[in-house]
């Protein structure tokens, strides 16, 4: 049997394959994980749907395969073989003969539904057309569409074994970009291309919150959670972003529509050793603090591992990035799509501050909020920055959050 | 000696198309020509065989003329000034070949061209050997007419497209071996021009590889005027004698002797590429000899290009002009490819026969589900008020998408109909969109519209099926 890269749902239309667990003439047993994917969110490990022998690997690591693209053939030796294999044969041999003739067959830009400017514009920009999904009738590929892609064409030189103008040698490493730097290189990219990126910074008295975490520290410790500050900042969004929507919400173009989302997924980017991954709390409205304590440490247990799968990282509406822990004043975060918007927290240090006319020592930190532009102004982000700073600084309306 | 950024060596439809592009976008360009510019194409091919069918059309029309009301007599064709003209139209485009080359500042070489390095070849002119030094070498060196073994060329009785040509009048029997299109050309052309002509195929049908339909008409309309058509055929023997040959063909039915006054083979065609000396640089070729090349014309040797015949078939001058293109482009660092869609066809017989796209059985073959739709000629004001009822537009489309899969044409003008329905493809356009597309009265392409809309499930000037 045939066997293709089955529809990992939200949306993923293909995924990179990162490592084969069989190899050709390999016996396997259904369930059993044959390839690892990267798709454009986590690594998913997918098992045979059948037993039977590895007839045939179709994709090799590193290679990008789509959704319903066959990967692998099984030969299962099942009865219902005869109408497939007689099916198959024609179709397998010109493809054979093809490759023996023609090396590089032509190009599959022809199979694609778009006009021959369309074509040639994709070539222009480097766009590989194949991969575009194109908006118009019947999946037609339009010129905006190619505009809008970040989806790279591989180096055209693609038969002609000419050196690589960056050759490596003594001085220098060359290292594949694949798998999650890929995807993290494409997805960031694709972002500060798309949408019209602002980041507001704004500081807030931490003074309140750091001796309320004190207080909650021993109850949690009995709950076996580690309680950092960053369930306290999730509870205090929720009452910002109820209140200024737009911030939670996802821009469709193409639609023409903003979804206003009315639950409130919190990604957490979470630094691994593979490289940047944003395991998702999700309900954080529903939860208090040592629920989302303990979801928060379990997940990023998860991500240090390897271990997340999909739902872990799917879905979420707004995203924070805590880079408090390594140091910095602030930075720009780059927003996590399809979203709006995405909370950079920082260092929280002693600082002198001016009170009531009064030079004191304040715990203090400095939030960065980058925004889209396309979907909510400037004022608006700051007052939703306020709202924010006026909820963790006045610890009766945290208290009334968190618990 | 010679340096250039671009070496092309031939200077047929490809060559000098590859010449002109390259020389336009600012690359030192020399094309080397062994025998004529513009090619098999413009002096054996394409264009003097355009001329002479162009006059056997005529006469045949003088032929029918008092149908028409039209009185003529004493017509008769004078071959000695028809061979002139010809080759004066030849000529003529020859030297538009030569002006355009020059004035684009490209170097013409005459003479045959022999790869020495990678970047270096040798050229054999009258005055001597001219070397070229060039960063980017363009194979475009075509192909050359395949003999049938038993059925040598000998230039009088047995004789190619090419000397087929320059005959000084029309044999009065001729023998064609092979169907294909060139065969058919001269088939019908000849027999306008009064010979009695029989055609050996060796497959099942005319045109192997069209649409059956298509080449029905074509045979009918050859057989009703006296051809014979004998498919699943081959020369078994030929016997020559002074002045005519004895052909023995084997046929389903057993052998049949015809005698003949030329015996034009036209079995098709094999690369020409061993003058070149490909092997001294490497350059891959698969088993029937043709050069193996990616969709940017490249081959595995870096710098050094293949475009037209020599790469294969689908052998069309208009192809290989396209890939001209596309070779200089690449060459000056432009993101060009070959990434058209479809190539059209077009074989000047009577009614000529034109195609682009699959045909029925392609498109079944590929998993599309067909829907299929034609329009007969005979049911279109033009056509008939222009005396020629003959033929149909059939286009084939996709049942679910109506996305226009491909076109047949046979009948009047199909190669100047068949533009339409390339773009169609093209562009992606669906038997909606050319059937709501206008289209004047009364033309002919009428009737690509009218089996558009009849795809479209509404034809307006035939009954629905």
């Amino acid at each position: 049997m045939d066997f293709k890269l089955p529809d990992l749902g939200e949306g993923i239309t293909e995924g990179e394959v990162l490592k084969w667990m069989v190899k050709e003439g390999d016996q396997i047993k259904e369930d059993q994980p044959i390839v690892e994917v990267m798709t454009d969110k986590v690594n998913v490990q997918i098992p045979s749907p059948r037993s039977g022998r590895v007839s045939k690997v179709l994709v090799k690591e590193g290679d990008v395969a789509k959704v319903g693209q066959t990967i692998l053939v099984i030969d299962d030796g099942a009865a219902g073989a005869p109408t497939a294999t007689m099916a198959t044969p024609p179709k397998q041999i010109p493809a054979q003969a093809a490759v023996q003739v023609q090396p590089a067959p032509p190009t599959a830009a022809q199979s694609v539904l778009a006009t021959p400017a369309t074509r040639k514009l994709a070539r222009e920009l480097g766009v590989d057309i194949t991969r575009v999904r194109g908006s118009g009738p019947q999946g037609r590929v339009t010129d905006d569409d190619i505009r809008k892609s970040d989806l790279k064409a591989a180096p055209q030189e693609a038969t002609v074994q000419e050196p690589h103008l960056t050759s490596g040698g003594p001085k220098e490493e060359l290292v594949p970009l694949r798998g999650l730097r890929r995807t993290i290189s494409d997805r960031m990219v694709k972002s500060l291309r798309t949408t019209a990126q602002v980041t507001h910074v704004d500081e807030a008295d931490m003074t309140e919150l750091v001796l309320l975490r004190e207080a909650f520290r021993g109850s949690a410790e009995k709950r076996g959670v580690r309680l950092t500050y960053l369930p306290f900042i999730i509870k205090a969004l929720v009452p910002a972003l109820k209140e200024f929507p737009y911030v939670n919400s996802s821009l469709d173009e193409h639609a023409g529509n903003i979804a206003l989302k009315k639950y409130y997924n919190i990604g957490i980017a979470t630094d691994t050793a593979q490289g940047l991954v944003v395991p998702v709390v999700k309900d954080v409205d529903r939860k208090d603090i040592f629920e989302l304590a303990g979801e928060i440490t379990n997940l990023s247990e998860k991500a240090r591992t390897g271990q997340l799968g999909l739902d872990d990282v799917r879905g979420s509406t707004f995203t924070i990035t805590n880079v408090g822990a390594i140091g910095g004043l602030f930075a720009t975060p780059i927003i996590n799509l399809p979203e709006a918007a995405i909370l950079g927290l920082h260092k929280i240090a002693k600082r002198p501050v001016v009170r009531d006319g009064k030079i004191e020592v304040r715990d203090t930190t400095y939030l960065s909020l980058s925004f889209d532009h396309r979907v909510m102004d400037g004022a608006y982000a700051a007052r939703f920055t306020s709202r924010l700073i006026e909820t963790i600084q006045d610890t009766k309306k945290l208290l009334a959050e968190v618990l | 000696m010679l340096e250039a950024d671009v070496a092309i060596i031939g200077g047929g439809p490809g060559g000098y198309v590859c010449g002109i592009r390259s020389a336009q976008l600012g690359l030192r360009t020399v094309v080397i020509e062994a025998d004529r510019l513009g090619g098999e194409c413009l002096n054996y091919g394409c264009i003097p065989s355009k001329s002479l069918i162009t006059v056997s059309k005529l006469v045949d029309k003088i032929k029918e003329a008092e149908k028409f009301g039209l009185r003529a007599s004493g017509v008769s064709v004078d071959f000695i000034q028809l061979q002139k003209w010809k080759s004066e139209v030849v000529s003529k485009l020859v030297s538009g070949v030569e002006g355009l080359l020059r004035g684009y500042h490209t170097t013409v070489v005459s003479g045959v061209a022999e790869v020495v390095s990678k970047d270096r070849l040798v050229v054999a002119t009258s005055q001597g050997n001219e070397e070229v030094l060039f960063k980017n070498l363009v194979i475009a060196t075509g192909t050359r007419t395949s003999a049938l073994p038993g059925l040598e060329f000998d230039g009088d009785l047995v004789i190619s497209s090419k000397e087929g040509l320059e005959l000084k009048g029309a044999p009065s029997r001729l023998v064609i071996v092979g169907g294909g299109a060139i065969g058919l050309e001269f088939a019908s052309m000849f027999q306008k021009l009064g010979s009695q002509v029989t055609v050996v195929e060796i497959m099942d049908q005319l045109l192997p590889g069209s649409d059956p339909e298509v080449v029905r008409v074509v045979q009918r309309k050859l057989e009703a005027r006296g051809a014979k058509v004998h498919l699943k055929s081959k020369v078994a023997r030929i016997a020559k004698k002074s002045s005519e040959a004895e052909v023995e063909v084997e046929t389903p039915e057993g052998r049949v002797v015809i005698t003949a006054d030329k015996v034009l083979v036209s079995v098709g065609r094999k690369p020409r590429t061993e003058k070149l000396n490909l092997a001294a640089i490497g350059v891959q070729t698969d088993p029937r000899g043709y050069v193996i090349t990616n969709e940017r014309m490249q081959t595995n040797v870096s710098g050094v290009y293949a475009i037209g015949d020599v790469r294969g078939p689908p052998l069309l001058a208009h192809k290989a002009s396209k890939e001209g293109i596309v070779a200089a482009e690449c060459i000056a660092g432009l993101p060009s490819a070959a990434d058209w869609k479809v190539v059209p066809e077009a074989v000047f017989c009577d009614p000529e026969v034109a195609s682009v796209g699959l045909t029925e059985a392609k498109a079944v073959e590929a998993g599309y589900k067909v829907k299929r739709s034609r329009f007969q000629f005979a049911a279109l004001g033009r056509a008939l008020s222009a005396g020629e009822p003959e033929g149909f537009v059939k286009v084939v489309s996709s049942e679910e998408s109506g996305l226009v899969l491909g076109v047949q044409i046979v009948g009047p003008e199909a190669s100047n109909l068949i533009s339409e329905a390339a773009l169609a493809i093209e562009m992606g356009a669906t038997v909606d969109d050319i059937a709501l597309t206008v289209h004047p009265h009364p033309t002919l392409p009428e009737a690509i519209m009218e089996a558009s809309e009849s795809a479209a499930g509404h034809p307006i000037h035939q009954l629905r099926t």
